[in-house]
């Protein structure tokens, strides 16, 4: 009778049906936009159609007097009730000066710096008023010269963004050794370079940002802010709002998140955006609500990636790389953030040597201000940027050594015995045996038969091509304390407490199927609750970092819990708390046939439940790594490029939901692939307008796409860095992706006669690039301008 | 405001819109219905899609008085009672969802699809899907998905 039994609970290593889905797939989800809150008022803002103006005058008089409108304010009213601008740049310029950004506000002041930049809200009865009051704002502009692109912005005589950096930069940084770096590049038998243009991407999670703020007059929030957001991380966002909105503290502001319909990194920290709905609810202790259309996303959300570089590596005759060189310009957008800027010019550099073992880099990076919107997070946040120049880079050796580019890399990868490995950037990864994934990845594209396929395609009419990813990344955020707490309640369930966030990635199944593997009861008695600052504070849900810091510690706080659990036994059983043992939620007296169930003990306990509080923290990021070999076929006559085969090997060390992880390395290689092939933010050049505002102009992938994926997991290699010896998944299908894409293509347009010609062949690779590559060996200039 | 009367999920609705009500805000707003999500402005997302006389509509672009007598099927009304829909089993069996906030327009779609075309292919899966974005699934597990639920609707057929 045991297995049925064991075949309920689902503890980890298993594949479970998510304790999410049955409200989602009902139509049950709670995401923000699903509550209305009695007495509710409905924002909308008035946004800047100008890339860069000076405000010269805002008059809301006729607004205000519109039907159903109960306030509108302007950036100068929110400077006038001394809403504070957003954090700054805490990174210094290449000069060493501090870093330079204009004040970021909740809405602009004097001037805005990209088209979207809210200027006013209306607060309504309704949507439909708020709208038209909007309309009716009239808002006196001095439309200034405008910059969208980071070499244009740095240019001499560009319009500056603000007083600060007259030439545009921000921030930047170098990495390494300058003349170490130029002496190996001078001895090498070997050189290759790539100008790489890894272009602005719209993140585009499907669920809208929808943000409630209220401040209730009665009830035990009475005289707090209570706000509702779709966020992944929402004591950032409590933060964010006491820091910014006078007569805030932490303690009076409370953040609530229901059901989160994707992040993707989009939703961590707060947006100006909350700032002012905070500050319209805190002012008229009225319920406001705001749901963004998908133009407020496009505009008013941050974009990711956006680096020009060009990355060059020095081999030896052999093929083993001696040193690595970078020189990136990132478009960080109108106002430079500590999380934009650190995702250029520091995270992508700590993973840019990747898996291989090359001693020697020089990298600089540097951040530029232009009218556009904002970057940030999008996952992979700077690892994909990085990985994609090295992969491009050892493609382009292994075409100018005339090797197997699966060779080549495997000649410089680092070694087991290697391990722990600290690389260039003074990272330390704890393990990895990149060989074996190799091997694997290997096997599993049939490498060896791909003469066999291009042929194939050939008698097709199509040109087939072959490309291979290895890497690594880092995950965590550096952020590696976590702490949960357990309940286990009289009515039958164990409540497990995170500061973490669920957004669709599946995390709370995991919890679920770790307290599982302690508390040996079945899964639907497990309820995991998360987003409320006033039950637990933490970083969030970012940087793949939930399962190995949280998961631990809901491990920890579970046998916390069963350990704590046995003496209040011991005392209901009248026994020395040594002689109590725990199995399968009940707890004996050893020897004997005395016991008592977990959840008839809690019910004993004063309140009914009992509860334990623990944590972990881990000694380090993890590096999930993988190879990942991709397949394309391109048409000669449209140039259209079309997946055919993918395989990947993943390490992401021990696995606790096999399927869900399966889930995330091919939906995040789908993002992978939509940035290799069809997906660019296009701003125009003159008038700074952002031309791929709606899901007709910004490229996706669709549901038309390949199907095929074979995708597995290497688990003999756990992370030495957290007891449950799991690596973050979330972002390493979409790390892999992109370069495996474009490394094919690049091999099917070599194969054609282009040769090393074709590595110019500039993301997205549409049908038009292709197309012109093929028929009229046209390549666009390089994007590299310095 | 005008007099609309038509039965959503099997229930009688009478009651009066402004012209330019849509009906997803009908939907999501009187009659409580929130499984229906508006994702886009352009009619692209396609997570607002519902079920008008049996054909699937985005809800997003359907005045409400143009659902005047209809019959509107959302995700609130695919279940019979407890037994879930073959699609909802078969996208939480396949896990054809990962946020959830696409998978309401995608099982709409898809029952409308199946409705028409039992055994469909993989790529009319595909086809009938392309009006529906999701961006964290990469869309492999949802076109498993539709073909389960198919195989478990041509089984209870047969």
């Amino acid at each position: 009778m045991n297995a049925p039994m064991e075949a309920t609970r689902f503890g980890s290593g298993q594949s479970v049906r998510r304790i999410e889905d049955p409200a989602l797939v009902t139509g049950q989800g709670r995401y923000t936009d699903d509550e209305t809150l009695p007495g509710q008022l409905h924002l909308v803002f008035l946004r800047s159609p100008y890339a860069h103006a000076d405000i010269t005058g805002i008059d809301t008089s006729a607004a205000k007097g519109m039907p159903g409108v109960v306030a509108v304010y302007t950036g100068a009213d929110l400077v006038a009730a001394g809403v504070k601008p957003m954090a700054g740049v805490p990174f210094p310029r290449p000069d060493g000066k501090p870093g330079a950004t204009a004040p970021r506000r909740a809405l602009a002041h004097g001037r805005v710096r990209f088209v979207g930049e809210a200027v006013a809200v209306v607060v309504a009865d309704s949507i439909d008023q708020a709208r038209a009051a909007a309309d009716a704002i009239v808002v006196d502009y001095n439309e200034l010269p405008s910059v969208v692109n980071a070499f244009d912005a740095m240019a001499p005589g560009a319009p500056a963004l603000c007083d600060d950096a007259p030439d545009n930069i921000s921030a930047g940084m170098a990495h390494g050794n300058v003349a170490a770096a130029a002496a190996a590049f001078a001895a090498a038998a070997h050189t290759v370079s790539v100008d790489v243009d890894n272009q602005r991407l719209a993140p585009s999670p499907i669920e809208p940002r929808a943000v409630s703020a209220r401040v209730p007059a009665d009830g035990p929030d009475a005289g707090r802010l209570v706000v509702r957001l779709s966020s992944q991380m929402p004591t950032a966002v409590r933060g964010g709002l006491a820091d910014a909105i006078p007569g805030l503290t932490t303690e009076n502001v409370r953040v609530l998140v229901g059901d989160v319909g994707g992040g993707f990194g989009m939703k961590t920290g707060i947006y100006p955006e909350d700032i002012a709905i905070g500050y319209a609810a805190w002012t008229l202790k009225r319920p406001v609500k705001w749901r963004a259309d998908r133009i407020d996303e496009f505009l008013g959300a941050v974009h990711g990636r956006d680096v020009v570089s060009r990355a060059e590596l020095a081999l030896d005759a052999n093929g083993k790389a001696l040193a690595l060189r970078v020189k990136g310009y990132a478009n960080v957008g109108a106002y430079g953030t500590a999380t934009g800027i650190a995702i250029q010019v520091l995270i992508g550099p700590w993973v840019s040597t990747s898996i291989y073992d090359i001693p020697v880099i020089d990298e600089q990076f540097v951040a530029v201000l232009t009218n556009t919107t904002p970057t940030g997070a999008y996952r992979g946040a700077g690892r994909p940027e990085a990985i994609y120049l090295t992969e491009r880079l050892m493609d382009a050796a292994a075409r100018k050594l005339q090797m197997d580019p699966a060779e080549l890399r495997r000649r410089n990868m680092i070694r087991p015995d290697q391990m722990p490995y600290t690389n260039a950037m003074g990272q330390v990864y704890d393990t990895g045996a990149f060989a074996q994934i190799l091997d694997q990845g290997l096997d599993l594209a049939d490498w060896n038969g791909f003469a066999t396929r291009r042929a194939d395609s050939q008698a097709r009419g199509k040109l087939r091509g072959r490309g291979i990813a290895t890497f690594l990344e880092w995950t965590g955020g550096n952020a590696l304390q976590e702490t949960v707490t357990v309940n286990v309640t009289a009515d039958g369930y164990i409540e497990l407490g995170s500061a973490t966030q669920a957004m669709g990635q599946g995390i709370a199944t995991s919890y679920a199927q770790l307290a599982v593997d302690v508390f040996g009861v079945d899964i639907d008695r497990i309820r995991v609750l998360q987003g409320d600052t006033d039950r637990a504070n933490g970083f969030g849900s970012a940087g793949s970092r939930s399962l190995f810091t949280g998961g631990s510690a809901v491990s920890a706080a579970s046998k916390k819990t069963v350990d704590d659990a046995k003496a209040l036994a011991a005392d209901a059983l009248e026994a020395p708390a040594a002689d109590i043992e725990y199995k399968s939620g009940r707890f004996t007296v050893a020897g004997t046939d005395l016991g008592i169930g977990l959840f008839e003990l809690a019910a004993k306990q004063a309140g009914g439940r009992i509860t334990a509080t623990d944590g972990a923290t881990a000694g380090g990021p993890t590096w999930p790594n993988g190879c990942h070999v991709c397949e394309v076929e391109l048409d000669p006559a449209t140039g259209e490029v079309a997946v055919v085969a993918y395989a990947s090997v993943n390490d992401i060390g021990r696995v606790v939901s096999p399927t869900i992880v399966e889930g995330q390395i091919e939906g995040g290689a789908v993002q992978g692939i939509g940035q290799a092939l069809c997906e660019r933010v296009a701003y125009d050049r003159e008038t700074g307008q952002l031309q791929s505002a709606s899901f007709m102009d910004y490229a996706m992938p669709h549901a038309d796409g390949f199907l095929g994926f074979k995708t597995k997991f290497d688990t003999s290699i756990p992370c030495k860095t957290n007891a449950l010896g799991v690596k973050g998944v979330g972002e390493l299908g979409t790390i892999g992706a992109t370069p495996a894409v474009v490394n094919a293509v690049i091999d099917a347009l070599d194969h054609a006669g282009l040769g090393a010609a074709a590595e110019a062949i500039q993301m997205p690779v549409t049908a038009e690039r292709v197309w012109r590559a093929l028929n009229l060996k046209q390549f666009d200039p390089s994007p590299y301008r310095a | 405001m005008i007099p609309l009367k038509l039965t959503v999920n099997g229930r009688a609705v009478d009651t009066t819109v402004a012209p330019s009500t849509l009906l997803i805000d009908l939907l999501r707003g009187p009659l409580a219905l929130t499984g229906t999500h508006a994702g886009c402005d352009t009619a692209q997302c396609g997570a607002c899609t519902v079920l008008v006389n049996g054909e699937s509509v985005k809800s997003c672009s359907l005045l409400a008085v143009q659902a005047q007598g209809a019959q509107v099927t959302t995700v609130e009304g695919l279940a019979k009672g407890d037994a879930l829909h073959p699609l909802q089993q078969a996208f939480m069996d396949c896990h054809g969802l990962q946020c959830g906030f696409c998978t309401p327009g995608m099982v709409m779609t898809s029952a409308c699809l199946l409705a028409k075309n039992p055994s469909p292919s993989d790529a009319e899966v595909q086809h009938a899907l392309e009006g529906n974005l999701c961006r964290c699934t990469g869309y492999v597990k949802i076109v498993a998905a539709v073909q389960q639920a198919a195989t478990t609707m041509a089984g209870a057929q047969a």
